[in-house]
């Protein structure tokens, strides 16, 4: 046991949790406002490539995450006039958007970089908490995380609050829930939901920056890898909420890291793959309503229109 | 609009081609003669379009009952892993039995896994694009595992994790023989895809059930009004659906592979939905969309190797193919006042 849930096993779960953690907390704020995005899967790869052609370009880490999260929002804003201006099904731009998403890095990468990958390129670097390490089991586990996982551990706190505790979450939240509603008493919906899809897409360029540059310093074909549908899944298992969907995210990065940790020839290797389908099927049972009830909000998915 | 669709597309690949410093009229011609430029090619073309067909016929069927099957990726795979076990099991068998017995395995192990969908969906609410986006990645983990050191593992297979090959009677002939066209892998999937269209079209056009399921497709409400119930009708055409993907897995194994292996057909199930939409969901626009875009996917690799220019422009005409298309259901939005297909589909 001690094997398993030992400090190692929980940061990797903390470094696999974040980046489907950016894109989770970017999907309750699009959901959240009545606009479905499953381009955050492509929007993550485009932070990811994006981000990692600006650090070696630019040779700045910091100017290399903005580029990567103007990437992301490029993208988004394409589903976002799509979707909210001209009404189109949400689901197929979305499709779409993921097809270009992995064309134009895939096309990029291949053109620009060959078939080998940028090396020394500045990355995003980590806190070193020096003085825990005196300290057993929290040392292991925080003392060496990258400045984005702290990122998103800030995150996730400042959108809970925002999204249950201020006028303009309660504003965002009406928006998806009742938009006529919510038009009537002079919020925007239009305004709400671009903003919402946009930030989506930047939270999950985020994830993808982090790892390119801030997790693996290389990048490959398709590296996001689905990441961004986990977040999909985090977001809806964890009920539409920020802590929810963070915590789903965790548990999701928990089964890969246990997934790797068995792979270990001494461990369990030859069952070790399955736990990398936990997430999906875990999510499968909670939305047929085995364990609670997923209830997603009411407006999700359906366009608005202005009377 | 479908073709202005297409041409904006290559178009949009052609600025594209420019930007990173190639000759876009020496790739397109690389691509042109890759997919069509001689007998060898048009069979490599067919051999994709086959899989891309079925699959395609998979969403269409859905989409046609207003549901958005994006599960054929996964029920493809299912089709493919009942397909190689079944032809793997029973390798003594003659092929008048095992052939069949594959054939039936792949489109029953298809549809159940696609009726999961449609069941979440009727009894729970669940939208089908969030179950079968899960099941996609579910199957592909569970694949991963029956074949790098689980129950399907071939023994002492070397490289790719793969699965023991099948016995001869499950194989389709290669139909185009070697004397004519050589290294041809052109088989009999090529009648059974074809078949599969006609199939599609009767039970759709010419059945009291496929009047039923576009009655739901049209208008669930409506259609419960007119004593069809539209849950019972979504369980079916999902299990429809996947039997649809099912078969394209098993045509891929039994016609091509002769087993299934790790990464097996990757992206059908994907590339189907640009296939159904641009094909409109009718029998003859899928199947002439699943030609263009398998001239594409083959075209893509001789133009990598010939021009020099990326297979991957393939996917960037081809998302912009769905998004044009997308964008068509907006102009029809903008002109009919209410009720546009897109709404219908959502």
């Amino acid at each position: 046991m001690e094997l398993l849930i030992g400090a190692g096993v929980i940061a990797a779960t903390l470094r696999l949790a974040t980046p489907i953690a950016f894109a989770a907390l970017g999907g309750v704020i699009t959901e959240r406002s009545g606009v479905t995005n499953i381009a955050l899967e492509g929007c993550m790869l485009f932070g990811a490539f994006f981000g990692i052609l600006a650090a070696d370009k630019t040779g700045s880490a910091p100017l290399a995450v903005l580029i990567g999260l103007l990437a992301g929002i490029v993208l988004a804003a394409v589903h976002a006039v799509a979707s909210v201006t001209w009404r189109a099904d949400q689901i197929v731009t979305g499709m779409a958007l993921n097809i270009l998403a992995l064309g134009v890095t895939s096309y990029l990468n291949y053109e620009i970089y060959g078939s080998g990958v940028p090396s020394g390129v500045p990355l995003l670097p980590a806190l070193n908490l020096d003085f825990l390490a005196a300290v057993p089991f929290v040392g292991g586990v925080i003392g060496h995380q990258n400045v984005l996982v702290w990122l998103a551990l800030v995150l996730v706190i400042v959108l809970q609050l925002y999204m249950f505790r201020t006028v303009a979450g309660l504003r965002l939240r009406a928006v998806g829930e009742h938009p006529r509603a919510a038009d009537t008493v002079g919020i925007s919906v239009y305004k709400t939901r671009y903003a919402a899809v946009i930030v989506s897409g930047m939270l999950s360029a985020l994830g993808g920056a982090y790892l390119s540059i801030g997790f693996l310093g290389s990048f490959n074909e398709n590296m996001t890898a689905g990441r961004g549908f986990i977040g999909l899944a985090a977001l809806i298992f964890g009920n539409w909420r920020p802590f929810g969907a963070f915590a789903a995210a965790l548990l999701f990065g928990f089964s890969t890291a246990l997934s790797f940790r068995l792979a270990d020839p001494s461990v369990w290797p030859s069952q070790a793959v399955l736990f990398q389908a936990l997430p999906y099927v875990l999510t499968l049972i909670a939305v047929a309503g085995v364990i609670g009830r997923s209830i997603p909000p009411a407006a999700s998915g359906r366009p608005y229109r202005k009377q | 609009m479908p073709i202005v669709s297409v041409l904006a597309a290559l178009l949009a690949g052609a600025v594209l081609i420019l930007i990173s410093g190639s000759n876009p009229i020496r790739g397109y011609a690389a691509l042109l003669r890759g997919a069509f430029g001689s007998p060898y090619n048009i069979t490599e073309t067919l051999v994709i379009a086959v899989p891309l067909t079925l699959a395609g016929i998979s969403v269409a069927v859905a989409f046609r009952t207003g549901l958005f099957n994006i599960g054929a990726q996964g029920q493809l795979l299912v089709g493919a892993l009942a397909a190689g076990w079944t032809g793997a099991q029973f390798p003594e068998l003659p092929g008048i039995l095992l052939l069949p017995l594959t054939l039936v395995s792949a489109v029953i192990a298809g549809g159940a896994w696609g009726a999961i969908a449609g069941w979440l969906k009727a009894a729970r609410g669940v939208n089908e694009v969030i179950t079968t986006i899960m099941q996609n990645y579910t199957v592909i983990f569970v694949m991963h595992w029956l074949l790098q050191n689980g129950p399907m593992t071939a023994p002492n297979a070397a490289g790719t994790p793969a699965s023991s090959p099948i016995g001869a009677g499950a194989i389709l002939p290669i139909i185009i023989p070697n004397e004519i066209v050589p290294l041809s892998r052109l088989h009999a999937g090529v009648v059974l895809a074809i078949a599969a269209v006609v199939v599609f079209w009767f039970l759709m056009w010419r059945t009291s059930l496929g009047y039923e399921l576009r009655a739901v497709g049209l208008g669930a409400r409506a259609a419960a009004q007119a004593g069809i119930d539209p849950r019972r009708r979504m369980v079916l055409v999902m299990f429809i659906a996947g039997g649809f993907a099912g078969l394209a897995g098993m045509i891929q194994v039994s016609g091509l592979f002769h087993r299934v292996f790790d990464g097996f057909s990757a992206g059908f199930g994907f590339d189907a939905i640009a296939v159904a939409l641009l094909g409109k969901n009718s029998p003859v626009g899928i199947t002439l969309a699943a030609v263009l875009f398998a001239a594409f996917a083959r075209g893509g690799t001789i133009m990598q190797a010939d021009a020099g220019v990326s297979s991957h422009l393939v996917e960037v005409v081809e998302a912009t193919v769905l998004l044009v298309i997308a964008a068509e259901a907006i102009v029809r939005a903008l002109a009919v006042r209410r009720g546009t297909p897109a709404e219908a589909l959502a």
